[in-house]
């Protein structure tokens, strides 16, 4: 009987373990913008999942965050945060950039 | 920096135009007053900067997502708009006595949030450098040559619209409010997405070593036809809904029979 029970409870587990992946809250990542440049440039994230991008805006002056190969786009007043969300994304590069400041502020998000 | 202010107010002052000369020109053919120009223009302004100083307030909605959810509802609103604008320019052409008024009040609502979407991106952009000072003059410069070039190309687009055959016209005309309205929710979607409102997927394509969206070509059909490179499965299929539903409420008023039908 208490194995029978033991193997429910893992096959109820099992069965629910699919939503509890989806319910999961997705890894968050942070950046900052600080001078009109990106810190860091490049931030690496896992392929394949979403994940949350908290963007800390250190600047007085607004920024937008813009990436056409992440299709985002999002603006950030000065001394606030940002959170966007990315992916699903297949292992690569995608450059992002700032478009008030978009000759200083670029970055990319590798996936891997 | 003169060129990135020319640049990045050319883009966002080029759907808004593209969108008002194609519905400047719609009213030109059905003889309506184009005085809710005026209109659109005071209200889209007033709505941007609205919009636009309580940027930071909106942002903090929703759990940090109000500026997605703000833009998304914009653009499902000027959707909507649009398919008014569609179903009354249809029913008034076969002659229903529809409020006068109607067709006028639609167009200058669809202009005024295209506006507010548009033009809030601008002064938050301007705002930034006045906080500055130094590079005020280069910034300003370049802003009003994007503009003036984003009127331009409106303006053209609007001759153009108004020198094609009655006939063509009318093809041209109800295909691209069609396309517009899609691409208004097929961006509103991607707004969606990016605030973890809907689903995220993988792309269904990549059509940028092609057409990049980047390019003038790709910036020209992105405010025309909605075009995006790396759409998701779900971005296609609401644009195709979306076209669905327009034409298909616009072929329902071309077939509809009423006694409130008066002679043409």
């Amino acid at each position: 009987m208490n194995i029978y029970l033991r193997q429910c409870a893992l096959l109820c587990l099992y069965i629910l373990s699919p939503f509890n992946a989806v319910n999961a809250a997705p890894p968050e990542f942070q950046l900052e913008i600080r001078d009109h440049l990106f810190l860091p440039d490049a931030i690496r994230i896992p392929a394949d999942q979403k994940v949350k991008l908290v963007v800390y805006n250190r600047d007085p002056t607004p920024e937008e965050f813009e990436s056409y190969e992440l299709n985002r786009e999002k603006v950030i007043m000065g001394n606030s945060k940002a959170i966007i969300f990315i992916g699903p994304l297949k292992p690569g590069e995608y450059p992002f950039f700032g478009e008030f400041n978009p000759t200083t502020a670029l970055g990319k998000v590798i996936a891997e | 920096m003169l060129l990135s202010s020319v640049i990045l107010v050319l883009r966002e002052v080029l759907e808004a135009a593209l969108l008002f000369s194609l519905l400047m020109a719609l009213s030109v053919r059905l003889r309506i007053s184009l005085r809710w120009v005026l209109v659109a223009l005071v209200a889209g302004t007033l709505g941007a900067a609205i919009c636009g100083f309580n940027i930071d307030r909106i942002s903090e909605l929703y759990d940090g997502v109000g500026q997605e959810v703000l833009n998304a509802a914009l653009q499902f609103g000027i959707f909507l708009l649009l398919c008014g604008v569609g179903v009354t320019a249809v029913l008034r052409v076969r002659g229903f006595a529809v409020p006068l008024q109607l067709l006028p009040v639609l167009m200058a609502m669809c202009v005024a949030l295209a506006i507010t979407r548009e033009g809030s991106e601008i002064m938050i952009y301007l705002s930034g450098f006045l906080q500055i000072g130094d590079q005020w003059a280069a910034v300003l410069t370049g802003s009003v040559i994007g503009a003036g070039i984003g009127v331009s190309v409106g303006a053209v687009f609007y001759f153009a619209m108004l020198t094609l055959q009655p006939r063509l016209a009318a093809v041209v005309g109800a295909g691209l409010i069609s396309l517009i309205a899609a691409g208004m929710t097929l961006q509103a979607t991607e707004l969606l997405i990016q605030a973890d409102w809907l689903p995220a997927d993988y792309p269904l394509w990549d059509s940028s070593a092609i057409l990049s969206e980047q390019s003038v070509a790709g910036q020209l059909l992105y405010a025309l036809v909605g075009y995006e490179a790396t759409p998701t499965a779900l971005q296609l299929a609401v644009y195709l809904a979306a076209v669905l539903a327009i034409l298909g409420a616009a072929a329902l008023a071309a077939c509809w029979r009423s006694a409130d039908r008066v002679q043409p």
